[in-house]
């Protein structure tokens, strides 16, 4: 996997769908282009919506999604999202 | 009729019987959507565009809607219903279009229940509710005669069957189960313990036929002739071997003959043999078991534990019955019941694919296996297998 550079992180840990995709979407169009925004959503059904979103939308990429739990024992799925056109 | 902003899966389960929804909106992704959706007596004209096609153009999304379903009433639904509400509010209402949401989603969807009095009992000393899990095609049942109650197969969500207990004042005597599911996890020890009523099964499903281990759950044994009474009716155990070794029918004489008959006979088909890995050998006794029951009186009315699909099943009124002799008419399976090495190679030869999951179901209701609610909810996703294919096949 190439190397990217993480322009911002979206804390959306605790958002019921959609909300974590509807600020991720708002948060992609401040950074720059060919970076990446980096989404935490504790909602397991953000894994396959941020799939969908990224075939769909041209002008976003969906360069990696993993899982974890985090400090407080919430289940986290964190998708790595580059911005690729203006 | 009244449209409001919000429904219930309950109050869905409704409109699709009495077929008045007629527009859905599905804003799940694609692979969600193929996975399972809504389903019904009747079938609404459905559109799956997933929520997040909005989000770059909402003015394209919203004509998409309207080319495919109009402007409405539509019934937008989502896994959670957080997404549908947002598509709903923020997207289509502002734009006049008429939309409600499913409350819920497909995920309070997929543990509904929808409770009916058969009607044929209301006049009768017993009276029979049958509780639907809509979204699985999974029937449990109440029979009542007096304040005194038996639940039959009862789901491991309690709270509609004990909601209606509470209603109607009633005092379960004894918790029975067909067999030992594979499709769903029982709630019948729950059941017990919360009503202190006995729960009883066969013993010869209180073996895991997989693991050959016995249940590590306490169950009372039903066995064949065993009778139960209740009020002035009574429940003859009848022990119909194939589905399951410990497969039993229930038959309930008030006066008018209920056969509740589990997974051996369905409105549509028959169950299959093959869930406990031995469809051939078990296949010939499934055979002489539902012989057995079409012995019965022509007019006893058949209650099953399962339906596979209620655009063929389900009557006008919401319920999953019929008397025996339709069902010898109009029952695809039982027409071909002639003789028993024909029937035996068509029972083998419609065998659906073997849902992996049941072998673990099974491990749950024997008390083998312990998972937490979203294991639960994953081993119970989508619609029950139980039943042969060749019956629907269109």
């Amino acid at each position: 996997m190439k190397d990217f550079v993480i322009a911002q992180e979206l804390d959306a840990r605790g958002l019921q769908c959609p909300m974590p995709l509807v600020n991720a979407h708002r948060a992609i169009k401040q950074i720059p282009v060919g970076q990446v925004l980096k989404v935490l959503a504790t909602d397991r059904g953000s894994v396959l919506d941020f799939k969908g979103w990224a075939e769909t939308d041209e002008s976003i990429e969906l360069v990696k999604q993993e899982e974890y739990t985090d400090e407080q024992g919430r289940r986290v799925y964190a998708h790595y999202v580059r911005r690729v056109e203006g | 009729m009244h449209w409001k902003e919000q429904y219930r899966p309950e109050e869905v389960a409704d409109m699709l019987a009495q077929g008045v929804l007629l527009a859905v909106l599905d804003v799940r992704n694609e692979e969600e959507f193929r996975r399972w959706r809504l389903e019904g007596r009747t079938s609404p004209k459905m559109l799956n565009l997933p929520y997040f096609e909005a989000l770059e153009d909402e003015e394209a999304f919203a004509r998409r809607v309207e080319a495919e379903l109009g402007r409405g009433p539509i019934l937008v639904v989502c896994a959670k219903g957080g997404a549908s509400d947002w598509v709903a509010q923020e997207l289509l209402r502002p734009r006049g279009f008429q939309v409600a949401n499913l409350a819920g989603g497909m995920e309070a969807w997929g543990s509904a229940y929808r409770s009916r009095l058969l009607p044929e009992s209301a006049s009768d000393t017993v009276r029979i509710w049958q509780l639907d899990r809509f979204a699985r095609g999974c029937l449990h049942y109440v029979v009542a005669s007096g304040q005194e109650a038996l639940v039959i197969d009862p789901p491991r969500h309690l709270g509609p069957v004990l909601a209606l207990i509470a209603q109607h004042d009633l005092k379960v005597q004894a918790i029975l189960d067909t067999h030992a599911h594979a499709d769903h996890v029982s709630g019948g020890p729950a059941l017990a313990a919360r009503t202190g009523a006995p729960y009883y099964l066969h013993p010869y499903d209180g073996i895991h036929p997989i693991d050959v281990l016995p249940a590590a759950i306490p169950f009372a044994y039903l066995q064949d002739g065993m009778r139960f009474s209740i009020g002035s009716a009574t429940l003859e155990v009848l022990h119909i071997p194939g589905h399951t070794l410990g497969n039993t029918a229930f038959l309930v004489q008030a006066e008018r003959r209920y056969l509740f008959t589990g997974d051996s006979l369905f409105i549509q088909s028959v169950a299959r043999p093959d869930l406990g890995g031995r469809g051939e050998t078990w296949a010939p006794l499934h055979y002489r078991s539902l012989r057995r029951l079409l012995n019965l009186p022509e007019d006893t009315i058949v209650l099953p534990g399962h339906y596979a699909s209620a655009a063929r099943e389900q009557r006008t009124d919401g319920l999953f019955a019929a008397p025996l002799g339709q069902l010898r008419r109009s029952n695809a399976d039982l027409s071909l019941m002639e003789e028993e090495s024909s029937f035996v190679r068509h029972l083998l030869a419609h065998l659906p694919e073997f849902p992996p999951q049941y072998v673990d179901i099974k491990r749950v209701n024997a008390g083998l296996l312990e998972l937490d609610e979203e294991g639960l909810n994953e081993l119970e996703l989508g619609k029950n297998i139980c039943a042969l294919a060749g019956a629907y096949a269109s």
